[in-house]
Order: structure tokens, then sequence, then C-alpha cells
């Protein structure tokens, strides 16, 4: 057997150093990483990264930071499995590999001109913040926006600092409910198809990008239907297991798409007949 | 140009081309298991090889992506640093049926596609094939017709056509072409010679008959009207979910990729290794959601990942009727009376309007 | 770095997993760089009364004896490895569970079984905590040496919980169904590369059976081959008879 170098391979991997954590609540952790080099990762907001710890393996892991951001990025991490519980274990100055980055992120050039109404549950702001800090980068681009967030319950939330900061723009319509809240909770309790009859919308100019669990596309998205947002004008971001990131390896199919190049971001339009999908 | 790309190769000279060759390079063909039972291995003379065997255990993808495979190598020791690698041998293979030489096709154009998998297409370059053609079916599994696999078309560099007491010999390509020059064990051909061929493959038309009463144009439509057939339903209480279907099938390529470390934990390989969309595990996330957690599920996704998705996206059918999953199922879930039901049941709802 | 402390222990069981480690060859040397093995009867007399990094625990849990004598090696241990059939699967010490305990002891000890306490065969899950499981009857070394890699660097190691027909397969090995044999590849987990098949042997079902096995078409594959499904089920209970207490949730004597 002959054994050789190939450098154009596919899984090569890049070299970077996680510069910032930060614990966000107990199974979540942030982490601000830099490619070697001053390489910048060049992702568009709402894909993902394949990170690597060598001799644990890789992980799927949304970025969660816009690229209007271009020294370094973000991935909040949940301590869900093998490498995700190690990668809790590791802090600034460590290194890691990364892969990537891939598949389809948010319509970004799509949803210039237009309101939003991102709704997110549970870990799903993680990959909605990379649109939503895109936008607030770039807020001139798009017209109202509107922020929907859900979570299990107050300890749980992500980014807390920031979502305050939200709450006292402006410029930004923000709500949050939890399902079960703590005692000094001042918020809405609920789900988070609760908060949706509230917004007034301009439905035909209005994109709804929802990220979240699966349970929760069913209620979101019978909510946003009953207020008449067209079916194209609905962005949804899927999570499912990944090997390859190359629609190879075939864990992340659903029907004939590859959630790894085909989303992780889909048009509810194209995706809605997909027993698979939802 | 005909007589130049035919040549002979008398049958008492077989064993004169494939230990020449097997001098050469390593050279694997199908050889007896026991139980009616066949294996591609490794071979240095043609003593051991079955020239008529029905399909092997596993097809001969085992060469192409291999069961597992280097795709990175890393050290920790300082830093960190990494190579990604990939593995290959110069070798032969001997006595492709018709059926996995479409099945090494269907892999080429998965791992060809972009991003491209130069893993795959590396090792690729390094084995010669030889095909070697049936004249009848190997058994009642087989659905070759249905598919268009039963007749030679691209994908090797010599192809063998057994006519008695010779073979006759198709070079299809100058790596074909040097195997021949390098063994000097083929003769040309003659005029009653390419008679025999043209004799062979008119009986062969007559044998080989569409085994699943459908124009394989309709396929995929009929497909298209049953991902909520209960024939699916059926498939769940039979299933045992032990992936032999897939692992044994020619054009399934799915894979897991696995970290290894040494004892040290500093240095270690980074492998990938085949993988089944049929097993429990194959489509759990971390949190523990299964998006395909019923059997039934599973096994219409293997249907339709032969029949349905790679129509879409490849231009062809992704199942090249060598029936070695209906052959390895204890639980006897048989592709061609899956095809069978699909039409029976859909008959009444979409069928008749096409005829 | 330093190496782990480690200890071997063992409970009802017959100490060939143990065996199992002697038989590494070169490899053991390796092995042995990587840890400090300061327990471990069968091979060294020397006991350790401090704690262990590593606790690798062989045989099943039988008497309240063995009740007290796990847990105190669970509270010395940082991470405990369940060590072949008996102790991650109950194993062969479980087929006493099909029985009345006062019939077994009377059977075992005589007149005299009334000095004799016992309970239900427990895997060691079913009593204490365990982190690892290397399942086997004997433990396959090259998984054991999978599962300390995995223990030595802090992640976690997941049994395959898909059928051994798998690793068959891929082995190439003549289904034992072909040649008219009843095998538990189809239901038993994976992790062993078939080892037993490839030898030329069945699969007793010595790992345990997957989380998800398909009974009622199991059932049909036995009918089809016309092998007696009591028959069969005698033969899984000779390892799995514990699984029952997991699910019946049977209490001690």
């Amino acid at each position: 057997m002959e054994k050789v170098v190939i450098k154009d391979s596919n899984y090569r991997i890049r070299k970077a150093k996680i510069l910032r954590t930060k614990q966000l609540t107990k199974m979540e952790k942030l982490f601000e990483i830099a490619l070697d080099g001053g390489e910048s990762l060049d992702q568009e907001p709402g894909q993902f990264v394949m990170v690597s710890l060598f001799g644990v393996g890789e992980a799927p892991i949304s970025v969660c930071s816009s690229p209007t951001n271009r020294g370094s990025f973000e991935l909040c991490v949940r301590a869900a499995g093998k490498v995700t519980g190690a990668m809790h274990r590791l802090e600034a100055g460590d290194e890691i590999g990364i892969r990537g980055p891939y598949g389809k992120g948010f319509p970004i050039r799509i949803l210039e001109g237009n309101d939003l109404l991102m709704v997110a549950g549970g870990l799903g702001i993680a990959p909605l913040r990379s649109l939503i800090k895109y936008a607030f980068d770039n807020r001139r681009d798009f017209g109202k926006i509107h922020i929907m967030l859900g979570c299990k319950s107050s300890e749980d939330l992500l980014f807390e600092d920031e979502l305050n900061q939200w709450f006292k723009r402006m410029d930004v319509h923000y709500e949050c409910t939890v399902d079960r809240a703590a005692s000094d909770w001042a918020g809405h309790v609920g789900q988070i198809t609760t908060l949706l009859p509230g917004v007034h919308l301009e439905t035909e100019r209005t994109f709804a990008i929802v990220v979240g669990p699966p349970v929760m596309y069913k209620f979101v998205l019978r909510e946003l239907l009953k207020k008449n947002i067209p079916e194209n004008q609905i962005i949804l971001s899927f999570e499912r297991h990944m090997k390859c990131g190359m629609g190879k390896c075939g864990r992340c199919q659903i029907q004939n798409l590859y959630c790894c190049q085909d989303g992780p971001v889909f048009n509810y339009a194209d995706i809605k007949n997909m027993s698979e999908a939802l | 140009m005909k007589d130049l790309q035919y040549l002979i190769l008398k049958k008492e000279n077989l064993d004169g081309f494939v230990s020449r060759l097997s001098r050469l390079r390593k050279v694997s063909a199908p050889v007896s298991k026991g139980n009616g039972e066949f294996a591609f291995e490794e071979v240095g003379s043609a003593g051991r090889i079955e020239l008529n065997y029905k399909p092997t255990i596993m097809p001969p993808k085992k060469y192409l992506m291999p069961q597992e495979e280097t795709l990175l190598e890393f050290s920790t020791a300082k830093g960190f640093e990494t190579r990604p690698v990939v593995e290959y041998e110069k070798m032969a293979l001997f006595g492709v049926h018709t059926c996995d030489l479409a099945g090494i096709q269907c892999l080429n154009a998965v791992f060809s596609v972009r991003p491209r998998d130069y893993n795959y297409l590396t090792r690729k370059r390094q084995i010669d094939i030889i095909g070697l053609e049936c004249g009848d079916y190997c058994d009642e599994h087989a659905s070759c017709t249905v598919v268009s696999a039963h007749m030679p078309s691209g994908g090797y560099d010599l192809f063998f056509t057994d006519l008695g007491g010779y073979f006759m010999v198709h070079t299809n390509t100058q790596a074909g072409e040097e195997m021949i020059e390098a063994t000097k064990c083929f003769e040309s051909a003659a005029e009653a010679q390419f008679e025999d061929l043209e004799a062979f493959r008119k009986k062969k038309r007559d044998t080989f008959k569409n085994e699943v009463p459908i124009e394989p144009r309709f396929i995929p439509g009929l497909f298209d009207a049953c991902f909520e057939s209960p024939v699916w339903k059926e498939l769940e209480a039979k299933c045992l979910a032990c992936g032999n279907c897939t692992n044994v099938c020619p054009t399934c390529y799915c894979f897991d990729i696995i970290d290894e470390v040494g004892l040290d934990l500093k240095s270690g390989r980074r492998y990938r290794k085949w993988d089944s969309c049929q097993l429990e595990p194959f489509a759990k996330v971390a949190g523990g959601e299964n998006f395909r957690k019923e059997r039934s599920a599973r096994q219409r996704h293997r249907y339709y990942r032969k029949f349905r998705y790679p129509v879409a996206k490849y231009s062809k059918f992704f199942c090249t009727g060598c029936g070695r999953c209906s052959r390895t199922c204890m639980a006897g879930i048989h592709l061609k009376d899956t095809l069978n039901a699909l039409i029976k049941e859909s008959d009444s709802r979409i069928w008749k309007k096409w005829l | 770095m330093k190496r782990p402390k480690v200890g071997f222990f063992d409970f009802a069981c017959c100490e060939g997993c143990q065996l199992q480690v002697a038989n590494f060859g070169e490899e053991l040397l390796d092995i042995l760089g990587a840890i400090d093995v300061v327990e471990f009867r069968e091979v060294m007399s020397e006991k350790w009364d401090g704690d262990f990094d590593v606790a690798i625990v062989e045989g099943s849990i039988t008497d309240k004896h063995a009740v007290e004598r796990i847990n105190r090696i669970r509270e010395r241990s940082k991470v405990l490895i369940a060590y072949g059939s008996c102790a991650t699967i109950g194993g062969v010490n479980g087929m006493k569970n099909a029985f009345d305990l006062t019939d077994i002891r009377k059977y075992v000890y005589g007149s005299d079984y009334k000095f004799f306490h016992t309970e239900m065969t427990k895997a060691l899950h079913q009593v204490v905590k365990v982190d690892y499981f290397v399942n086997g009857c004997p433990v396959y070394p090259p998984e054991l040496v999978k599962v300390l890699k995995a223990a030595l660097q802090g992640i976690p190691y997941y049994v395959p919980d898909y059928a051994v027909c798998v690793d068959c397969r891929l082995n190439e090995n003549v289904c034992m169904y072909e040649k008219g044999v009843a095998c538990f590849g189809p239901v038993t987990r994976a992790g062993c590369n078939s080892w037993c098949v490839n030898n030329g042997n069945i699969c007793y079902g010595c790992r345990g059976i997957v989380s998800n096995p398909n009974e009622k078409g199991m059932k049909e594959v036995l009918t089809k081959y016309n092998i007696p499904i009591e028959f069969v089920l005698n033969k899984v209970n000779m390892y799995n008879k514990c699984r029952e207490l997991v699910e019946g949730g049977e209490d001690d004597e």
C-alpha cells in the first residue's frame, strides 16, 4: 500500500487559535476563534464550519458571528456529544482545526430591502445571531427588524447582555419569552408561538427567518402562514448530523437534499412537501 | 478500428495472462468462499478464479473505496501538525461483471462532482479494471436489465467475453492496451470470432428481459407517487436494520469519519469507514433527535437513493441490478418484490393514466 | 504526564477477560507504558490503598458483600470500566435469575444453604455508575485498547448500537443462516469485528442486544429458517438474562 500526502485534499485542516471563551450557560460556551496567519474565514451568515479536535473528532458548528467582523469568528457550542463535550474544556490560547465554511447561508441579497421577522428557539439563536449581527452592521440595507426569541427558562438564555442591548435599540423590535420563568423574570412566559400573533407585519415585504429545534418549526410555521406571510418568504435553518460537509457522507440527507450543501438554510417553499424535512 | 480494439485470449492462455499480470501488480479476482458464495481476493494465477460466479459477497467497491481509509494524519506533540494523505495500491481487478462496472461508474460520478474527493479519484487511477461478461442470469435476484446494466457500456480497461474455447477481449483504454502488451498472451480476432460474439450477444438479448413490469423511464415517476406508500410500512415489520443491504451494495458510499490516537495520545489518524443509513444511529443528532427513527423510513431512504434521488442528480439509477441486497437479506426483503409491490399498490392511484 | 493509576478487580466471573490482557503480546508493553497498574490480583501480589484513576472491573454482582465492595471501589475510582459480559450485561451469571433463589441456593450449597446469601445477578451499572463498557465474553482486546484510550483522553466511548452483522458482512463471512445455523449477529451489538463468526463460530450474543431490536422481524426470520423460537430465547438468555432487570425493574431477594 502506497501513501502520499495530497495537498488539495478537501479534508485539509486550517489551524486556528481560540482567542477568548465565555461560559454562557451550564451547557453552552462561546468561543472566539482566529485562523492562523490572519486568514479570514470569509463565511456567509448562516454557514457552518467543521471543528477538529485531534484524536476526538470533528463536529459541525454554526458560526454565530457576523462576517462583518473579519479578524475572528465565534462559535456557540452546546456540550452535547463527544467533540463538543471535549471542546468545553478548551480555553483561550488552545489550538483547534477548522474546515469550511460549508453550506448555503441566509440569502442576504434577497433579504435586503425587506422587513425581517427573525424567530429563534433555544440554541437556534446561535446561527441566527450571525444574521442579526450582520443586519445590525448593515442596518440601512434592511427595513423593520423584529426578533422573537423563545427559550426553556431564563437561566438558559444565551447572549443575555446582548439581548438587553437589542431590547434598548430603537431600530429593532425585540421580544423574548421563556417556558418557565425564574422569580425575577419580568418578560413574557409561554411558548414562542404566543409572541407571534401580536406582531404587526407588512406581510408582502416581510421575510420570516426561523431557527430552532425540530419540534418548533411546525407550530411557528402555522402561525406565520396564519399571518399570510408568503411561503417563499419563509426561511428555515436545519440541524442534521454531518460528517464530511461536502455532500458525500450521506448523514445529513433530507430526501434528495444534502443539508450540508443545499442547506442548512432552506426556503420553506422548496421543502414544504418533504416529510423528512419537517 | 474494430479489429484493433478486439483481440482473443485462448482459455489455455488465461493462466499465463493472470500470472504475468500478477507479477506486475496485485490482481484481484472472484474466488469461491464455499456455500455457493464468492469474493474478490488476491490471486497469483488463474487456478482459483471462478469464471462462472454469482455476484461476490462484497462488490469490487471495496478496492476503490476501502472499508477504512486514512484521510489525515496528525500529531499534537508541538501544537498540531496535520497531513492529508491518500492510500492507494497499483492493482488490477479481473472478472468484474457489468453490474459492478455500472456500480463503479456510479461511485465515479459521486466522487467527481465538486467538492471532489481526491482520495477516491487518486486511488481510482491506480486500479485497472478487466470486465467479464455474463451470458445468463446469475440467479433469480438479478435485475440488471431494468437498469440497463446487463450489457457492457464502458467503465473498463479490458472486457472479456467467454465464447467457449476463448475470450473475446475488448480494449477500451490505453491502460488496457498496456496490460495486453505487457503480458503478451493475446491474438488477433478472426471474422468468425466476431460472428461468435454477435451470436452471443443476440442470445443474450433474448435471455435478458426487463425483470420488473415497468418501463425504466417511468420508475422516477413511480417513486414520486410512492413516498407515503404502505409498502414501506410492511418493510418496518421485516427489516432487522442489520445494514447488510447497504454494505453489499455496489453504489452505497455513505461513511463515518473517526479519529484514532495512539496510546501516547499525541499522534494518530483520521479515517473514514463505511456507514449505513439502515443503522439506528445514522441520522441521530447529538441532542438525541433521530431523523429516520423508523426502519421503514430508513428502508424507503435506501430505495430512493437507488431509484429517485440520483436520477435527478446524476441522470442514472444507482441500482445496478446485481441482486446483492436481496440475496443477503435474511429477513427476505427483496428488491424486485418491493418494486412489484410499489407498482401494484400505486396502480389504482397513478398507473392507469400512462397506459 | 503522570501515568494514571489503574486497578483490576473481579466479581462473579471466570477471570478470563483479565487473562485477555496477558494475551496482548507486544502491544501490552505499549499499554503498560501508558498506564501504571497498581493492583491486579491475577498477576501481582501488591495492593494499593489510595485512589484509582481507572478501575477495570470484571464480573457481576451476586450478593450483598459484592454490592458493598463495588460501592467502595466506585468511591475510590475516578473512572470505572465495566469489563467483560459479566460486568456489562450480567453475562452467564444472569442465568441464575431464571430460577427461584432459594432453590438455587439449595442446589449449590445443599443443606447448609441458609448460611449463604445470594441476590439476583446484576450487571455493574445496575448497582453503581459505570463510565465505560467493554463488552464481550471474553472482551475483544482491540476494543479494550480503544476504551482505555478514550478513558485516558477523558472522552466517551460509544458501544456501537448496530448489529454484529455489519462487521460480519464487511468481513465477507458466509452468513450462518445461509448455512442453516441460528446466529445472534442480527440482534447483538457490534464492536467485536464479528470475531466469533470470522473463526467459524456463531454469534452467541455476548455483547448484549442492540437498543432497538426488531423482535417481531427476528421471530419471522427464525420461522423462515425453521429454528424453534424457544431454543433461541434460551440461548439469548445465556448472556442476556439481566436485561430484564432493567426493563422489568425486579428487585433484590
